[in-house]
């Protein structure tokens, strides 16, 4: 059993409790009622977005450590029960908060790059990871930044795999985005700086040059 | 918010046939039809989002499917029916490779980590008699998963390991890569769940002696069982037990060792 520690898992913004509650997990999932553990996650990465972009390898790993354990899934099975309520409501959830929006963004397509099954990507999420993103590429989330950074962030780490999975589906994104960064007027500046970098991260075959690399971060600190 | 709603389509037409005509969820992105058709000028938003509910259809078949799949799924059973997909994939795999290693000159048996259950010493099929139907094999998959999730396979794993097993006096899982009738596969199912039972746990206080029964497997497979299940599912297998009904011929079902049972098998057991 792996040492978990606090830090791989970014579980600090929980309260005491409940941290133990998911060390606990991780460590022995069949003592501890996983309903519970994965509502908690889900609720927390809900409204924390440093927590929404990280949750999965928490998930990922009680999900290994109860197969081994005892054959189980029950606790991946919770988790896509309420992801997937989560998606259904998605737009009900963009119109309350864009924070709560992409949150839930964030921890659907960190969920996707976490829960492989047999090393592949989960097939069933592959559609509602595009559905979000490609809700995110629409003109009237353009024209927040919160939104486009989201997008950004998600394709940075995703893109590539979810083109494999769907040539189409990305293009269409693509037009979108390439239509949104030359014909849409109420885009912010930083809006647009992230739409070309993201145009030119794609067309680098999901990899930045040198060249770009230097131009979009040369004030980025390591 | 009703999900039926946002997911039904009114018309029924599939999803090819409404590729090509009129406003479909990215046209207001793309100058021509997917036919090469210039399109007309852009409806605006909200009624690009309306025309984009209404014409998604319900059900169509996507590359990875196997057949028409309806768009409201539990992604929940998605998940597990595509892992036991791709593990029933890679045991047909391993299962080939293992056959063409056999059939070569050398006859070298090289014992990989892969699943016994596949393995024929002395009777490899001959090439074409592989099964390979992909309902079958899930179907057979499911009722092996069902016969490995017992505490009394968990233990006789613990107690022979594979290289001791010897054949005729220890339980054997039926190759599924075989071809055999649906009768002679059920019935070998049956022969080895009974066979297994010899490993279950010593019995508790209370429990009572049940008699042996005949259950029609196949029928199990299709619709809940409403047994009392044993909570604690707990073997070595790769396939997790999915949510339908876990068979519980375990530890309260069947006290001692059926000794009928070893007759049958032909051998003492040790």
């Amino acid at each position: 059993m792996e040492n978990s520690s606090k830090d791989d898992y970014k579980i600090q913004s929980f309260d005491i409790e409940t941290q133990t509650l998911l060390k606990t997990a991780l460590n022995d999932p069949g003592s501890v009622d996983l309903e519970k553990v994965c509502s908690v996650i889900v609720e927390q990465s809900l409204k924390d977005q440093i927590f929404s972009r990280e949750a999965g390898r928490i998930c990922y790993s009680i999900v290994q450590t109860e197969a081994k354990q005892n054959n189980g899934s029950s606790f991946r099975r919770h988790l896509l029960t309420r992801l997937q309520q989560e998606f259904i409501a998605r737009e009900e959830t963009r119109r309350r908060s864009t924070q709560d929006w992409v949150c839930l963004v964030s921890f659907i397509c960190n969920i996707f790059d976490y829960l492989k099954v047999n090393n592949m990507p989960m097939l069933a999420l592959v559609q509602p990871v595009y559905d979000c993103l490609l809700r995110l590429a629409q003109p009237d989330a353009l024209k927040n930044e919160v939104e486009v950074d989201c997008l950004v962030l998600q394709l940075h780490r995703i893109g590539d795999q979810l083109e494999k999975m769907n040539m189409e589906r990305m293009d269409e994104m693509f037009y979108l985005l390439r239509d949104g960064f030359l014909l849409q007027e109420d885009l912010s500046s930083m809006g647009r700086l992230l739409l070309l970098e993201i145009l030119e991260f794609r067309a680098g075959g999901w990899n930045l040059s040198d060249t770009a690399q230097k131009y979009y971060y040369s004030e980025v600190t390591d | 918010m009703s999900t039926n709603q946002k997911y039904t389509s009114e018309n029924d037409s599939k999803h090819d046939e409404n590729r090509n005509k009129g406003p479909s969820r990215w046209s207001s992105c793309r100058k021509r039809g997917a036919d090469g058709s210039l399109r007309r000028s852009h409806p605006n938003e909200e009624e690009n989002k309306d025309q984009r509910c209404s014409q998604r259809p319900e059900r169509f078949t996507t590359p990875e499917s196997e057949g028409p799949v309806s768009r409201v799924k539990n992604w929940g059973d998605e998940v597990e029916a595509e892992e036991m997909r791709s593990n029933v994939h890679r045991d047909m795999h391993r299962y080939r490779r293992r056959i063409l290693a056999a059939d070569s000159p050398q006859r070298d048996r090289k014992i990989s980590s892969g699943s016994s259950e596949s393995r024929d010493s002395k009777d490899s099929p001959a090439k074409g008699d592989v099964e390979t139907d992909e309902t079958t094999l899930m179907r057979r998959q499911k009722q092996i998963t069902y016969g490995k999730n017992t505490l009394a396979y968990d233990r006789y794993m613990k107690e022979v390991p594979k290289h001791m097993r010897q054949p005729g006096v220890h339980p054997r899982t039926p190759n599924k890569f075989k071809k055999y009738s649906r009768r002679s596969w059920d019935q070998q199912i049956k022969l080895w769940r009974v066979s297994l039972h010899a490993w279950d746990p010593p019995a508790e206080e209370g429990s009572e002696l049940e008699q042996i029964e005949e259950i029609d497997l196949g029928e199990i497979m299709d619709f809940d069982f409403d047994v009392e299940c044993s909570a604690d599912t707990e073997t070595a297998s790769q396939y997790p037990e999915s949510k339908g009904a876990s068979l519980s011929l375990q530890e309260d079902s069947f006290t001692g060792t059926p000794k009928k049972m070893m007759k049958i098998e032909d051998a003492e057991m040790a």
